[in-house]
């Protein structure tokens, strides 16, 4: 029974906050927020054990400013929040973005109603947020050591869209350090051992460098940075399908919504329904090639979501064809306020694909 | 071999501790689990619920069970969400000292007065335990053994004085179980 | 008669600043950058310091000076020295930070960063005005004081009161040196240098949190001539914010 020491007992905060230690973190800065604040707590008492640091911020905006700083000087950084506290973190957002530096973002949020704010991002400038959804803690495990990956390698910040199922569900997990390959050395950050010499370091988003070696200037950081991300659209997406080559009704969903539809795809087959999944599993970039593929003979395209429509919007520009496309999903809030409401449960979901595909 | 189990009462009656030593012990004996917890805001009297799924390698579930083949009731109120998704001929083991068993339908009704129980084994508050340990011999999951070792790993330090008694509450659960 | 061989006797700026500032005549920001590398140099740092520079005319310092550098989000420079000294505690840490950046934007992270005795220096570049917007009103601007959005003088009833931050930030534990000097005269220099060595060696030697504000002249935030700025300082910051090193008042 090999397995049975190495697989530990973690709700999805445990999980992540084991998954970031292996990746490497060594830099967390939060503010305690429902249902982000356990995964504040795991760190405050797993990071120090693993030789980092963790940091319960007077405020959300101190929280992601800290873990720039940490960036900055070449750490792996983490934050997090959930929409609402996040909100508050958008302007640090388009401030690593812009300064090119690595940051991973946990956004533990009440429901689905983020996907614009993760998507859209609400700070200023060009910049996107490569966003990935997971549909369940095994894959935030994977998804969080990824993302430390992708961070340094693009130099940007990056976030976990996780929702409450995500963070307080417990699950039988192993957290082992996975290898995603070789990345370059972190020599821009900052260590001050280039001042003095005439070519110190700089990290500005206005990138005009020093006034003996002049930098891009704004025009020049703007417009690369820009491509940049034009160039993250164009490799990083990705996306899953489930039951789909032959279905005539497809499903879109993301995150845990996407787990439920799946259920609902195998008990709707089991009746005899040609009915498929596609869920987005980068909500940026968006995997809208896949998405123009996976829809080319279904004559139905239903997005459920757990908010007003926001993926929809997405799902409309890319599907093959845009008038199949209907919405079943919608706002659905548990009584607290903190979590996701009755429609997303298998019983709603089947009914509402059923009569959208009647 | 997969079993799920919904557990259901109110805040104050180690519904979440229940469920968690389950779960944990599932885990220690090398079985994937599940756990997801749905409670109300107030510390006691209200809703808390649970729901364990256990299975080998490639477990599959919903944190929100569409259903049950299981459920564990130790209070009538707050209990309709579970009794709702419990498979027709499933099994209910009911706190017969709190919840009627009478009330429920369409189920194999295992009824256990867990409360006496736990009183004449000198564990007044571990009436949770001692329907744990009902179940367990009854579904064969994990042995009470494995529960054991799980409550004792879960128990916060400042309760550390309630273990002996749990053990207790856990074997004569097991025991109302074979006996009967 | 040969004449001697010409001898270095003094240089016109330190070797840390690599250009000219632009700001503008009369400014007191550029004898503050001046004096503060000088202090680098002299306890031979450079080569471990990081600066993070908030944004004010200040701001543009970035480019001029030979120390690596984080310009960073208005107000945010003390959490984002936490950040850094953090991951790099052999680091020497630094901010440069306004007083609209430090004590408008910036007041909570200035605080809570000296109450957790971060061991970092901020250094505060007070003149009592939004410079780089054109001139508007502060937290430190003074009663009375002209701006842009106060234009009859601050007025408590109004505009309510300025903030002394030195003190506030000595009123806290985790604090080992508070001190406030003023570059409008030569010996203010001199003393506002010594402060900021000062300040450094806590640093250096691990002992907390160290905050050096420096009052500064802004004759064209204060619409007094160039040449007036030092005389308008002293009758009007100077009487607000007295100088010296501040006992510390936060002691556990």
């Amino acid at each position: 029974m090999t397995a049975a020491t190495a697989r530990q007992l973690h709700d999805g905060c445990a999980a992540i906050t084991e998954s970031a230690i292996a990746a490497g973190c060594r830099f967390f800065a939060g503010y305690p927020i429902s249902p982000f604040t356990g995964l504040l707590e795991n760190m405050s008492r797993r990071l120090p054990e693993a030789g980092g640091h963790c940091l319960n911020a007077e405020s959300e905006i101190e929280a992601v400013n800290m873990a720039l700083g940490a960036s900055a000087a070449g750490a792996r950084a983490a934050t997090g929040s959930c929409g609402q506290g996040l909100a508050l973190m958008q302007e640090a957002i388009a401030e690593l973005a812009l300064n090119e530096l690595p940051l991973v973002i946990f956004n533990m949020a009440r429901n689905q109603q983020d996907y614009f704010q993760a998507t859209r991002g609400g700070g200023w400038g060009d910049y996107r947020t490569l966003t990935l959804a997971p549909k369940d803690v095994p894959e935030a495990v994977e998804h969080t050591q990824l993302l430390f990956h992708l961070a340094d390698r693009y130099r940007a910040p990056v976030m976990l869209y996780g929702d409450p199922l995500i963070a307080q569900t417990h699950v039988s997990v192993d957290v082992a350090a996975r290898d995603f390959g070789p990345l370059p050395a972190k020599d821009w950050a900052l260590d001050g051992s280039s001042g003095g010499t005439g070519h110190s370091r700089q990290i500005w988003t206005w990138a005009m460098g020093k006034a003996t070696e002049p930098g891009p200037g704004p025009d020049g950081h703007w417009r690369a940075v820009a491509a940049k991300f034009d160039e993250i659209a164009g490799t990083e997406a990705r996306s899953e399908t489930y039951r789909a080559d032959d279905a005539e009704t497809l499903v879109v969903a993301f995150g845990s919504a996407a787990l439920f539809v799946e259920h609902v795809v195998d008990e709707l087959r089991a009746d005899g329904h040609r009915v498929g999944l596609f869920r987005p599993v980068t909500l940026w970039p968006f995997p809208g090639d896949d998405l123009a593929a996976a829809t080319r003979n279904a004559s139905r395209v239903l997005v459920f979501e757990l908010n007003a429509g926001q993926m929809l919007d997405d799902v409309r520009q890319f599907t093959h064809d845009r008038g199949a496309v209907r919405f079943i999903g919608g706002v659905s809030i548990h009584a607290s306020g903190l979590s996701f409401g009755p429609l997303l449960d298998v019983g709603p979901i089947r009914e509402r694909i059923l009569e959208a595909a009647a | 071999m997969r079993d799920e189990v919904i557990i259901t009462g109110i805040g104050g009656q180690g519904i979440q501790l229940m469920a968690k030593t389950l779960a944990l012990a599932a885990t220690r004996g090398g079985l994937q689990a599940m756990l997801t917890s749905d409670v109300g805001g107030e510390m006691r009297g209200g809703p808390s619920q649970a729901s364990v799924v256990v299975d080998d390698e490639g477990l599959r579930a919903l944190p929100i069970l569409p259903s049950t083949k299981s459920v564990v009731v130790m209070h009538h109120k707050h209990s309709a969400f579970a009794l709702g998704r419990l498979v027709p001929g499933g099994l209910a083991l009911v706190n017969s000292s709190v919840a009627d068993p009478a009330a429920i339908r369409d189920a194999e009704v295992i009824a256990v007065p867990a409360l006496e129980i736990a009183r004449a084994a000198d564990a007044p508050n571990a009436a949770g335990f001692v329907m744990l340990g009902a179940y367990a011999t009854l579904r064969l999951i994990v042995d009470v053994a494995a529960l054991g070792e799980a409550m004792r790993e879960l128990v916060p330090p400042y309760r550390a004085q309630h273990v002996a008694a749990n053990l207790r509450a856990l074997e004569a659960g097991a025991g109302t179980v074979l006996a009967a | 008669m040969t004449e001697a061989a010409p001898r270095l006797v003094a240089r016109d700026r330190p070797d840390l600043i690599l250009g000219d500032h632009g700001l503008c005549p009369g400014c007191g920001e550029p004898l503050a950058l001046r004096i503060l590398l000088e202090v680098l140099e002299e306890l031979d740092i450079v080569r471990r310091s990081v600066g993070v520079v908030g944004h004010g005319c200040y701001g543009s310092f970035v480019q001029i000076m030979d120390v690596e550098v984080l310009q960073c989000l208005h107000g945010r420079a003390p959490s984002c020295a936490t950040g850094i000294k953090r991951v790099r505690p052999g680091t020497v840490v630094f901010t440069m930070q306004g007083d609209g950046d430090m004590v408008n934007e910036g007041l909570q992270e200035v605080l809570h960063t000296a109450a957790r005795g971060e061991n970092v220096t901020c250094v505060l570049l007070n003149n009592g005005v939004f410079g780089d917007t054109g001139g508007h009103q502060t937290a430190t601007t003074v009663v009375g004081q002209r701006t842009k959005t106060s234009l009859d003088g601050r007025d408590p009833e109004t505009h309510g009161y300025p903030i002394p931050l030195a003190e506030l930030v000595a009123s806290l534990a985790g604090v080992c040196y508070v001190a406030r000097g003023a570059v409008s005269s030569a010996g203010g220099v001199a003393r506002t240098k010594r402060m900021l060595r000062s300040a450094f060696e806590h640093q250096l030697a691990g002992d907390g949190f160290g905050l050096v504000e420096i009052l500064t002249m802004c004759p064209t935030g204060w619409f007094v001539p160039a040449g007036s700025g030092p005389q308008y300082l002293t009758s009007s910051l100077e009487a607000a914010y007295p100088l010296g090193e501040l006992p510390l008042r936060g002691q556990p």
